[in-house]
């Protein structure tokens, strides 16, 4: 009898120190949660994949309504400009007619020159299309969740691209889910070529709408109207996958308007180049040392 | 008095389990690709919207230890590379502690009172996870879309906040402790 009286005593004693102590419990806890993740981030990125994973048939049940509602929105826009648009888009056909002539010609031309030079193309890109269930933007992140996985054959470091450019790379992966990084995070980093003139340089997100051009040799050789392209160094991303155009030189800093409305995305492509093995997986374990143009995020 | 009867277990159970169903839907929720401008920015903070109304109105029906778990599934799936996991957490649990002791100040009196409170505690919240992902990170991140957010989710508290009042019991006289105010009659406030 008094063992049993003891132990309600103990009992309740802990139970009123749990109670009075909740609170720092809990903040312990979130405070042991914040260090683990820094500790071990392999385990972090598990945890993420599977929370991911779980949660994306949800995501996609609510992103299938909303996607419908957008539409609508969208199409009772547009028929308020149709008039407008049609004679827009006539003309653009008519001068995009013009450039599929010449586009033709050179292309004939580049095939006749790559016999007589023996060049060897490049290995063949396929595609991934993915449906975007979910947003990943917050005032830290730019990005978004794809309902495509491993399954698919879909790896860290591919590209993702949209019918009208670059939107960004794959970061993070599930069985049935990914996570993309879009251009415009602060993390992202391409190495990309100015177009007119082949100069290297890097490609910089900040998580504004704008990007940044940076180590670029001289500043003095691009314009406003540039085309940025990926350069495909690092490996992973094809050639002359269309990023941007340049819309501000001033004092330094080159800033790039992305081709990609992120605004708008419903669907994208993910690039399987056949050769991820330079970049890495990504977040998961960034290389130490950022390979030379690579699309590592920053190292820890 | 309690009754039984299935109807009424189910009752019991429902109630209890709102407040954190609706906590977890905000949580997806702030994944949803919502194209609105200015709105989609603001989703990540809606979860704090709800902790701070349910803290005031039911605080028993949503304890500290599912507010955790809540704020950390949060980090999970909104972080992106480098972002702490918990950082979330700790704010819920922070603000769920601020009501709890502030509940006098809080709890039955106007409404622009609790927007005053949610205010000073949203500025808090967001204030604490910009310091923690730019002391993570080791990276100075601009404040402007954190301070935007903030800014937007006060403006739409009035929008929702009334809505998820609702949950309160019904019976103002047979509400749990936690969720009474502390002023007694006749007590004034130092």
């Amino acid at each position: 009898m008094a063992i049993r009286d003891d132990f309600e005593v103990v009992a309740s004693q802990v139970r009123t120190v749990v109670q009075r102590f909740a609170l720092g419990l809990l903040v312990i806890a979130a405070f042991g949660a914040m260090l683990v993740g820094k500790a071990d981030t392999v385990l972090v990125e598990h945890a993420r994949v599977l929370a991911l994973d779980v949660v994306s048939p949800v995501l996609e049940a609510i992103a299938r309504p909303v996607a419908y509602a957008n539409r609508a929105i969208a199409d009772l826009r547009e028929f308020a400009s149709l008039r407008e648009e049609n004679a827009r888009l006539r003309e653009e056909n008519a001068r995009l007619l013009a450039w599929q002539t010449a586009a033709r010609r050179l292309e004939n031309e580049n095939e006749g020159l790559r016999s007589l030079a023996r060049f060897r193309e490049g290995p063949e890109a396929s595609f991934i299309t993915a449906r975007l269930v979910g947003d990943s933007v917050s005032a830290y992140m730019r990005g978004a969740l794809l309902n495509v996985g491993r399954r698919v054959g879909v790896a860290p470091g591919q590209a993702v691209v949209t019918g009208e450019g670059l939107a960004g790379r794959i970061a993070e992966v599930g069985e049935n889910s990914s996570r993309v990084l879009f251009v415009t995070d602060v993390n992202s980093r391409l190495p990309v070529l100015v177009e007119r003139t082949r100069e290297r340089a890097i490609l910089a997100g900040d998580n504004s709408p704008r990007l940044r051009l940076t180590l670029l040799p001289s500043i003095a050789g691009v314009q406003t109207g540039d085309r940025i392209i990926t350069s495909g160094h690092g490996g992973s991303f094809p050639v002359g996958i269309p990023v941007g155009e340049v819309v501000e030189t001033s004092d330094g800093s080159v800033r790039v308007r992305p081709f990609t409305d992120f605004s708008r995305l419903e669907f994208v492509r993910v690039v399987d180049y056949g050769v991820t093995g330079l970049v890495g997986t990504g977040a998961a374990a960034p290389a130490p040392a950022t390979p030379p143009g690579g699309t590592a995020v920053r190292s820890r | 008095m309690r009754v039984d009867g299935t109807l009424a277990i189910l009752d019991r159970w429902g109630r209890a389990a709102l407040p954190g169903t609706v906590l977890l839907f905000f949580v997806l929720l702030t994944l949803a690709p919502l194209r609105a401008p200015y709105l989609s920015d603001t989703l990540p903070l809606l979860p704090v919207l709800v902790v701070f109304q349910f803290s005031l109105a039911a605080p028993e029906r949503l304890p500290g230890p599912l507010l955790l778990a809540m704020g950390i599934l949060l980090d999970l799936l909104l972080g992106g590379p480098g972002a702490p996991v918990g950082v979330s957490a700790l704010g819920f649990v922070l603000v769920r502690a601020a009501v709890m002791s502030n509940r006098r100040y809080l709890v039955g009196v106007p409404f622009l009172f609790q927007w005053a409170g949610f205010c000073i505690l949203c500025w808090g919240f967001v204030a604490l996870v910009w310091a923690f992902t730019t002391l993570w990170t080791w990276a100075l991140i601009d404040p402007v879309p954190a301070i935007l957010q903030y800014v937007v989710v006060v403006v739409i508290y009035p929008l929702i906040a009334p809505l998820l009042a609702r949950v309160r019991a019904r019976d103002p006289l047979n509400v749990p402790e936690l969720s009474r105010g502390s002023a007694r009659p006749g007590e004034t406030t130092p």
